[in-house]
């Protein structure tokens, strides 16, 4: 220890610490310990196990912070921060990583793409989402979101002999490399018109600048752009529904969750710290993103055949939602934001999750079709499939009610009753298309009356998010309190 | 010291200005002075003056191109040692243990190619499934 | 844990077991269901008996924290209002389990399951007093019932299902975007507490603020009732559902519509209700006469039942809307008594497809030769829905157009038509039902009910007689209800009601010169 990195710096960083150093052990053990294709479970064991040390290492952080009663902790010249903020989207991220690696044994073999290198890459992603959960610096963001983008750039393409998994990883790679041309130009000009890349001092000068200035207005358009083209908001969603339907489904699940969370934390970060004085100017912006989201999102989802497309799109239409939270701008929709994203992350892994354990030797699964009849087939994730739809579509006593109910909440608190009334009836037409599934698996018969195989794994991850979408719709409380204490400030 | 932008970027602006006269005065200088003879052999690409031989889109194996991203990629993470051993005196062994575990994480990356065989020139027939 | 909790948690403790039942075991599920639902409704009866008057609080009131802010809590009672509307459902429930038994025979625990997990929504609805939990338990009701239809009904079950949810959906975002409203306003969701601050004037609502939370509940529990333009839902979702489905729906479902009016619409928002009630009246006098000119043509029996339902639901919006005690214990009366006779309405029809497997009053004829008891208590349900005296609808019309002659005399008369209008498409369904030659396939399929469906139907018939008969089992604690909802529906109120609607244009002039309606007379 010196004071380039003192006892507080390795605390702030021991998580991400243990989630590359599992991360790269898994890569080399892979060759050197467990060659065998029969030992890759050693390697799931091992990501639990980095899993569980970087949660060992987040809930010091969390019993330290109580303790302390302090708000934050900051690390790095203040370059890393550990607030409530960054400890509830790490938390979740541990809970997405570990669910989306628990489905994703038995389908990579299935896919008959089962490589090491898999799981290390979702620890090496879920690194790159702490530094964005947690990141107080321009940089820091930065290289947090690629390295989480890069990663996600190679799962998606993970399926080497499938035409639509590379043409995914293709237009991934590339949108997502554009956006991120965006965000560094925005950033670079933030940097200019400061003179600084952290957070707070940015949002000092930025504070006494004309909000009218040119220069800021640019620097905070591109910023936009490009963490709009992040969380997959209209108009910048052209990439959502192609990667989504292309990536293997473990890999979709875990992009619509983790990548977006972590998006959404890093858009959090950005627009309530330095870019907080400007509200003004970037209101309409989100505004505008926000309906055109639940806009495009609901209508275009109407008419899909493909349910990881469908769910492209209705993931599009929720990150309108979560950006109208941000809209309202209170402490109800911001608080609103963080649970809706919490419940998302459990409610669409359920999704995906069914949509996984379908898959089977001649059945892709991922056609509306293919799941008739799984009521009668499979009654357990039928129920759970029902459970996780009504979630996202937002129906009492699931926990997706509980994350609109606060949208609403704090736009009506905040006076924009149009918005609220159009958030509450695009409801109505989300429901439609989330029920042509569930009319699918309750009332159609099956076409073929094979069972579907399933390992521990995957029920395990079942039960984990069938509780989660439950559980918070029921006894919220303390998914609510937690919530809370995540405000930013 | 300069009072404004103008004043301090004149002699950019000057040099940016020379440079662009000079450019073009020569292509347009040969474009006026020079003889002009058209025909095929003039069109075709010169090679010192030898006809060329076959086709211009040759295909190369694809493992020049590993090898030419891996030399890339290795080549930058070096670079990152210049800062360090400037600073190195004033950090002293922090400095050591950074780019210790820089240069770790480094090997991880070049054990993992190594092992998956990118380095291997001789082996042309792997499977793609082999590991 | 009260009498109350216990009741409106036992069908979902009966609902997840009966999940757990295995798959190959129909017999076992059937019976636990009818057990656990028999249990329910000697539970609820205690409900029913005589309790120390509630002034202002509530009978069985439980009131525990759910979640801390926003402040909600699980605040659920009983006045003379729900009361019975409890007891309804827990009466039709092991009813439509009964009813079921032999006629249901694909996935048969999850309909049994479903039938449980209604009732619990349903209960839910009429004891909350938290308008956050009133919320969460409408659209629980809603989804077992969308799969009774979607699974278990008939050709085009799921065109019928998914427009049964879209309708009552929209009606109920918005009617949700209004509850927080409210809760950004006053801070609370407490049912009796908003009433109390709108009383000491805490709470003080401009008036085009008012009239649009009242239209935005309006609306929702308007197409749930259903008023005539928002109706078309219910003769699809009817026609669809298999028979308990249809008995659920029509019996307690469309009351949860009529019940919010009554229990929200009025005292939350009494200016706009009073001065919406003209043009709300005239809906409900179209959909009575409306629907009982479309029944009169009907070819298929349900849908004939459905639209009377439309009909007989008109009144009960008639009689909220004429702000006056009579009017107010017949809209409630005629709740009950619609749920009682339209159910067995259905019931009987149902009995009559479990024969003929036919709905088309063409393919009858005759009936009553194979099957005399059956055309008995059709005949007894017949009457009992066109309001014959010392039958229960008698009493619940009665009531209603009296309250409204108190208040305008033109809606009574022409709601009275719709009263004769009622007899004639009942009567004539009966004659070409029931009498007449016996066609070879009735002579062959029909016979006459089983001992399973008299127990079934027996319940509703003693009802009948007993509700024309003993009003005063009944109607004391709906009077007194009621009369502190209209006592509410006062507050606050700067009563100049100006213009009643007039309900025919050339009448306008006439009807305007009528002075403002007087404060609703003492019981």
């Amino acid at each position: 220890m010196s004071q380039y990195y003192t006892a507080t710096d390795h605390f702030v960083l021991v998580p991400a610490i243990m989630l590359a150093l599992f991360g790269c052990a898994i890569l080399l053990f892979d060759f050197w310990v467990f060659p065998e294709p029969k030992q890759r479970k050693w390697l799931l064991a091992f990501l639990a196990l980095g899993e569980a040390f970087a949660g060992y290492g987040l809930w010091q952080q969390h019993t330290y912070i109580a303790g302390q009663g302090i708000a934050e902790l900051t690390a790095f010249q203040g370059s890393l921060v550990v607030d409530g903020f960054s400890l509830f989207f790490n938390w979740m991220f541990i809970a997405a990583a570990s669910i989306v690696a628990l489905m994703s044994y038995r389908y990579l073999e299935v896919e008959g793409e089962h490589h090491g290198e898999y799981y290390s890459l979702i620890l090496l992603a879920q690194c790159g989402m702490y530094f964005l959960a947690s990141g107080a610096d321009l940089i820091t963001l930065f290289v947090g979101l690629e390295l989480m983008a890069l990663c996600f750039y190679i799962m998606v393409g993970f399926l080497r002999s499938d035409k639509r998994s590379n043409e995914a990883a293709m237009k991934y790679l590339l949108l997502g490399g554009f956006s991120s041309g965006f965000l560094a130009y925005g950033f670079s000009l933030l940097y200019g018109l400061s003179g600084s890349t952290k957070l707070s001092e940015i949002g000092v000068a930025i504070a006494r600048r004309d909000p009218a200035d040119p220069v800021l207005l640019l620097a905070m358009v591109t910023t936009t752009v490009g963490l709009l083209f992040k969380i997959s908001a209209v108009p910048f969603h052209m990439w959502a529904p192609d990667a989504y339907e292309g990536a293997p489904t473990t890999v979709t699940a875990y992009l619509s969750v983790g990548s977006k969370a972590a998006s959404i934390a890093f858009l959090l970060r950005i627009f309530l710290g330095p870019l907080a004085s400007a509200r003004a100017a970037w209101e309409p912006l989100l505004v505008f993103a926000a309906i055109a989201s639940l806009t495009v999102g609901n209508l275009a989802a109407i008419s899909q055949h493909n349910i990881k497309r469908l769910l492209a799109y209705s993931s599009i239409s929720h990150a309108g939602y979560m950006l109208l939270g941000l809209v309202a701008g209170n402490e109800t929709g911001i608080k609103g934001v963080a649970v809706y994203v919490l419940v998302y992350t459990f409610t669409n892994l359920g999704v995906f999750l069914v949509i996984v354990a379908l898959r089977r030797e001649g059945l892709v699964g991922d056609n509306i079709d293919d799941l008739a009849g799984l009521m009668h087939k499979s009654p357990g994730y039928a129920l759970l499939m029902l459970i996780c739809l009504l979630s996202l579509a937002g129906i009492p006593p699931t926990a997706g009610f509980i994350g609109k109910y606060y949208i609403f909440l704090s736009l009506i608190q905040a006076g924009r009753y149009v918005l609220a009334a159009a958030a509450a009836l695009y409801v109505a037409v989300a429901i439609y298309y989330y029920f042509r599934i569930v009319r699918s698996m309750f009332m159609s018969d099956a076409e073929d009356a094979g069972a579907m195989e399933t390992t521990f794994g995957v029920r395990v991850a079942a039960a984990l998010t069938g509780l989660g979408t439950l559980g918070i719709g029921i006894f919220p409380e303390p998914f609510l309190r937690f919530a809370g204490q995540s405000l930013i400030r | 010291m300069p009072e404004s932008y103008v004043e301090l970027y004149f002699p950019v602006f000057l040099q940016v200005l020379i440079a662009m006269a000079v450019a073009g005065g020569m292509i347009g200088g040969s474009y006026l002075l020079g003889r002009k003879v058209k025909n095929r052999i003039k069109d075709t690409p010169y090679e010192c003056g030898i006809t060329p031989t076959g086709s211009a889109r040759g295909r190369f194996s694809v493992k020049f191109y590993l090898v030419a991203m891996l030399f890339i990629l290795f080549d930058i993470e070096a670079v990152f040692l210049y800062p360090w051993a400037v600073v190195y005196r004033e950090l002293k062994l922090f400095a050591f243990v950074e780019m210790f575990i820089f240069i770790v994480l480094i090997l991880c990356g070049f054990f993992y190619i190594w092992k998956k065989g990118a380095l291997d020139w001789s082996q042309q027939e792997r499977p793609p499934e082999e590991r | 844990m009260n009498l109350l909790t216990l009741v409106l948690f036992l069908p979902l403790a009966g609902f997840l077991a009966a999940l757990l039942v295995p798959r190959d075991r129909p017999g076992l599920v059937r019976g636990f269901v009818l057990v656990v639902s028999l249990a329910v409704f000697v539970l609820s009866i205690g409900l029913a008996l005589p309790q120390a008057p509630a002034a202002q609080g509530y009978w069985f009131e439980t009131n525990a924290p759910w979640i801390q802010s926003p402040a909600i809590r699980f605040h659920t009672g009983l006045d003379g209002l729900s009361l019975w509307l409890v007891l309804l459902s827990t009466l039709l429930t092991p009813i439509g389990i009964l009813i079921s038994w032999n006629h249901i025979d694909r996935r048969v625990k999850e309909f049994y399951a479903f039938l449980l997990l209604l009732e619990f929504g349903l209960v839910g609805v009429f004891v909350a007093l938290d308008l956050f939990l009133f919320y969460v338990f409408w659209e629980v009701s809603l989804v077992p019932m969308y799969f009774l239809i979607g699974i278990w009904g008939h050709q085009r079950r799921i065109y019928a299902a998914v427009k049964f949810f879209l309708f009552t959906m929209t009606g109920s975002v918005l009617m949700l975007a209004a509850m927080l409203y409210i809760y950004g306003v006053t801070g609370t969701f407490d049912y009796p507490t908003l009433l109390t601050m709108l009383a000491s004037g805490r709470w003080h609502v401009e008036s085009g603020e008012q009239m649009l939370l009242f239209l935005a509940f309006f609306v929702a529990f308007a197409i749930k009732v259903p008023l005539f333009p928002l109706h078309t839902w219910l003769p699809d979702a009817h026609v669809e559902a298999p028979t308990a489905g249809s008995v659920m729906l029509a019996s307690v479902m469309l009351k949860m519509g009529t019940y919010g009016l009554v229990r929200f619409c009025l005292p939350l928002f009494p200016n706009s209700a009073r001065h919406a009630a003209g043009w709300i009246v005239t809906l409900a006098i179209i959909g009575i006469i409306y629907g009982a000119l479309v029944a009169m043509v009907q070819p298929n029996m349900k849908k004939l039942v459905a639209y009377s339902s439309v009909s007989h639901l008109g009144f009960v919006v008639l009689g909220v809307f004429s702000f006056t005690q009579a009017g107010l214990d017949g809209a409630v009366y005629q709740m009950l008594n619609h749920g009682i006779s339209t159910g067995a309405l259905f019931m009987l029809v149902g009995y009559l497809y479990e024969r003929r497997h036919s709905l088309e009053i063409a393919d009858y004829g005759g009936v009553a030769t194979p099957a005399p008891w059956l055309s008995t208590v059709f005949l007894i349900t017949t009457l009992a829905s066109i309001g014959l005296p010392t039958l229960n609808n008698f009493v619940g019309e009665f009531l209603v157009l009296q309250g409204s002659a108190q208040v305008n005399f033109r809606w009574t008369v022409f709601a009275a038509i719709g009263v004769i209008l009622s007899a004639v498409y009942m009567l004539w369904l009966y004659q070409r039902v029931f009498f007449g030659e016996a066609g070879e396939p009735v002579r062959h399929h029909v016979y006459d009910l089983s001992r399973r469906e008299w127990a079934a139907i027996l319940p509703l018939l003693v009802l009948m007689v007993w509700m024309g008969t003993l009003t005063q089992t009944f109607l004391p604690a709906i009077s007194a209800s009621n009369a502190r909802t209209l006592e509410r529906s006062n507050v606050n109120v700067e009563f100049q009601v100006k213009a009643r609607t007039p309900l025919v244009a050339g009448q306008a002039g006439q009807a305007e010169a009528r002075p403002a309606k007087e404060p609703p007379d003492a019981r």
